[in-house]
């Protein structure tokens, strides 16, 4: 998996990417609040890979006390949507239309396309309305699944959301992909559908990509061909221009870090967008004033080594979960234990970076890796205490939602720092250059 | 040679309850494996040492490729010796993240190593004292949240400074018959843990993989026990156990699965998982099963002696050796003559008993001549590959040699490795 990740980061399109990001960097908020199952960490790789370093995690809390104003992308992955929208509210939803129409890029994947569709009339939904279209995988009485009855359906007011693939679908160049690459010769490319949505749009000036049908690496709790003939045609990204900004809804999740020319699509509708905002809305930090290098905090060593030893311990049990027969349902979504080692591996695989940066003399802020050693071991008690419970045979849904919730923070404050020291580094402060 | 290796050498000085992360040039320039091991016996010996290690492809599909060692002076002889860490726990040594952990000195108080993804913690053991090795495997598993950890472990033998006292891997005893139990018993150091979730390199990873595949499809070993009972010409062996046996289970990366479940507080024939929670025991090695047949035990209770000794962290081979000429039925008793075992036998087998293998413990007579046999430890301490597999599988070590480049930039033969051991 690991050396799969490393092939896809070294597609060649990234570096040719790359470039159409400088001087001047957007500045990136990945949602992570309310509703958010793990699939931002995804935007993550992305990111790395286009050398987008100014970055933060932020919440619906953050969208309503105003934080879009601080940035250029908002990134929303997949999840409960009935959760983000209630949560981010009619006042959330003024806020990312405000943010989009002065310029802002609102990118949503599956969860996160749901979210913006004008069609999905029903509250908490209404008031979000960003893109003209509906979604198709809608029906009263869906007939029963072949396989992954648990993440067949959501509930839809009367209806029931369904999802007859899931895994790799093709998707194909639409009408607003004019001059992207993505789609190679062939004029296709390969994403993964967990649960997006099968999109009507109105307008096919804002059809980026449609459906062609599903791969061999798909599971079909439907019959391959009637999965195959319900979505071909039917629109899997749109793209459209509102006020000042853009809007990217996809169903398939663009930016998983296995699918390189997925995001390759993304990466080029973000640098189109880039490209053409208006002048004097760039929120660069080029002009930021250089954090001097210092020496690391007091402790920062022995603060390493707890995260180290911390997340390991915990890997080590989630492993251990994952070869049990269980699951939690967390709002309409389902969590199963593979979920909490992804969080983790997140942060396992850029440890090493955050070492060299403070053996370096990087600028990490005081108390910040003391308060993530003491996350992680809270962490590694609450999956043990979740191991336990669930191989007693207990209800261990409690627990798995405070280690779910736990380890989604601590991510996002963990990589947040990460980010952070990307950005100071290629900002330059004055210390040897880090590589990774 | 960063392929095939985790980390560095690991110095846990146990007088100091601190654990030290080194790399030593010397120890690189022996070579791999239990070359490497010897060269940090050597520099280390004063300080009584137990050296954990696993061999260059430990770890790897390599078939056979499951081998790493402990290798300590020998109570019994005062010279060095080496145990086997079969089954799964020479791959998890490599994949703990630490190509070498030498332990020194002896501890205050009671302690474990848990050495997980590269971290060594040194554990309070106050709590496992007194407890035999299945309740010590079980607790530390249970301590760390995961069944798949590889607990190689001493009993209350060990606690009880007896010369008998062998290390274990979890629950099944071990090939250790030079009492490096009693060196972890003397130490306080009553269990070394291990997991790691990491992956490891190959310098070329496809050539690697290539001639690893060609391997396992050459390799001839037929599965289960009865091709090692043949190749110790007691082929009777495996029937005797027959009517016990639940399934055959193999070591990490080896196609050979001789080691058998068998069950005796269960029907054999039952395979759906039951509420009984200790059906039975593994016999991972012949040469205990064997002794306790020729003295004249039915395989019943002979079944139940190896667990009971295998509880206690007794030397299996020498333990049966010194049972196998007072056949017992009643499984108390067998209980209570296993906690009375004095450790008058010497390690050997039945057939050719007498002749010691220096370092590698005793020759296995019928398997191969003393060259053979030799050479098939040396490769395989040094490379990671069991030796019993290496020999009755007729495996090509022609082929083993051409994948160290491949694995780890290593040009190396038969000669290199007869010059690692002087």
């Amino acid at each position: 998996m690991k050396g799969r990740t490393r092939r896809a980061a070294a597609h060649p399109a990234f570096e040719r990417l790359k470039g159409d990001f400088l001087p001047d960097a957007p500045r990136v908020a990945i949602y992570c609040g309310d509703g958010a199952s793990h699939s931002w960490i995804w935007f993550t790789d992305l990111l790395e890979r286009l050398e987008l370093f100014d970055v933060a995690f932020i919440t619906h809390g953050d969208i309503l006390a105003r934080a879009l104003d601080e940035f250029d992308i908002l990134l929303v992955g997949g999840g409960d949507t009935y959760a983000m929208a209630g949560s981010l509210g009619r006042e959330g939803a003024r806020l990312i239309e405000r943010f989009v129409t002065e310029g802002g890029l609102y990118h949503g994947s599956c969860a996160g396309a749901y979210l913006v569709l004008s069609g999905v009339d029903l509250e908490p939904f209404t008031p979000f309305s960003l893109v003209e279209g509906n979604m198709l995988n809608v029906m009263p009485d869906p007939p029963e699944p072949l396989c992954l009855a648990h993440k067949y359906l959501a509930p839809y007011g009367d209806e029931w959301v369904f999802h007859p693939v899931y895994g790799e679908v093709e998707l194909v160049r639409g009408p607003a992909a004019e001059g992207f690459s993505a789609f190679g010769e062939a004029g296709a490319l390969g994403a993964p559908l967990f649960g997006g949505p099968v999109l009507t749009i109105e307008d096919e000036q804002c059809i980026l990509a449609d459906y062609a049908g599903s791969t061999a690496r798909a599971a079909f709790p439907w019959p391959r061909e009637d999965a195959d003939r319900l979505i071909s045609g039917e629109q899997a990204v749109a793209l459209r221009r509102l006020g000042d900004g853009t809007v990217l809804a996809s169903g398939p999740h663009l930016e998983h870090p296995l699918f390189p020319r997925a995001n390759e699509l993304m990466a080029e509708a973000f640098a189109q967008h880039w490209a053409g905002r208006p002048r004097g809305t760039s929120q660069s930090r080029t002009q930021t004033p250089r954090t001097p290098a210092g020496s690391a905090p007091r402790g920062a060593d022995g603060s390493l080594l707890e995260i180290k030893r911390q997340v390991s311990n915990a890997r080590i049990v989630g492993f251990g979960l994952e070869k049990m027969p269980v699951t939690w349902q967390i709002g309409v979504k389902v969590w199963e234990p593979e979920k909490i080692r992804m969080f983790l591996d997140y942060t396992w695989d850029r440890l090493p970076y955050l070492d060299r940066a403070v053996g370096s003399g990087a600028p990490v802020p005081g108390g910040a890796l003391e308060i993530l050693a003491v996350g992680f071991s809270e962490v590694t008690g609450l999956a043990k205490t979740l191991k336990l419970k669930a191989e007693s045979g207990q209800d261990s849904q409690a627990e798995a939602l405070s280690l779910l919730t736990r380890l989604k923070e601590l991510t996002a404050s963990f990589l947040s720092l990460y980010f952070r020291l990307r950005l100071e580094e290629r900002l330059g402060y004055d210390r040897p250059t880090l590589r990774d | 040679m960063d392929s095939m290796y985790e980390g560095d050498t690991l110095i846990v000085d146990l007088d100091a309850g601190t654990t030290d992360q080194v790399s030593f040039d010397e120890v690189d320039e022996a070579g791999p494996g239990l070359a490497a091991g010897l060269a940090l016996y050597e520099k280390y010996k004063d300080d009584d040492p137990l050296v954990f290690g696993s061999g260059l492809l430990t770890g790897t599909p390599v078939p056979g490729a499951c081998l790493g060692f402990v290798l300590g002076k020998s109570p019994l002889t005062g010279e060095p010796a080496v145990a086997p860490l079969s089954l799964f726990a020479g791959a998890e040594m490599k994949l703990s993240g630490f190509s070498m952990v030498v332990v020194k000195g002896s501890s205050p108080k009671p302690v474990y190593l848990w050495l997980h993804d590269g971290v060594p913690d040194l554990e309070d053991a106050s709590k496992l004292t007194g407890m035999d090795t299945w309740e010590t495997t079980d607790a530390i598993r249970r301590e760390m949240g995961e069944s798949l950890i590889q607990v190689i472990c001493a009993g209350p033998a060990a606690e009880a400074g007896s010369k008998l006292a062998s290390i274990s891997i979890n629950y099944w005893g071990s090939g250790d018959t030079a009492a490096l139990g009693a060196v972890m018993g003397e130490k306080k150091l009553k269990a070394v843990a291990l997991r790691g979730l990491g992956m490891l390199d190959a310098d070329e990873p496809e050539e690697f993989y290539a001639k690893a595949v060609e391997l396992l499809a050459a390799a001839s070993m037929d599965v289960g026990f009865a091709p090692v009972c043949s190749a110790l010409g007691s082929p009777d062996l495996d029937a005797w156990l027959a009517p016990m046996k639940h399934r055959v289970r193999a070591c990490f990366a080896c196609p050979g699965a001789c080691a058998t479940f068998v069950k005796y507080n269960e029907d054999p024939a039952v395979m759906e998982s039951s509420d009984i929670e200790e059906p039975g025991m593994l016999v991972a090695s012949a040469a205990p099963a064997l002794w306790l047949q020729h003295g004249g035990w039915e395989a019943e209770p002979a079944c139940r002696a190896i667990e009971a000794m295998a509880r206690e962290g007794i030397d299996l081979m020498r333990g049966a050796r010194e049972l196998s000429d007072k056949p017992l039925s009643d499984a108390g008793e067998i209980k209570s003559a296993v906690k009375v075992l004095e450790g008058t036998a010497d390690a050997g087998w039945p057939e050719g008993a007498e002749i010691s293998g220096g370092l590698f413990g005793p020759w296995v007579p019928p398997v191969a001549s003393a060259d053979a046999w030799l050479e098939a430890n040396r490769v395989g301490y040094v490379l990671g590959i069991c030796p019993t597999f290496l020999l009755i599988s007729g495996m090509d070590t022609a082929g083993l040699f051409a994948l160290c480049a491949p694995a780890a930039g290593l040009e190396t033969g038969p000669d290199e490795i007869a010059g690692m051991f002087g």
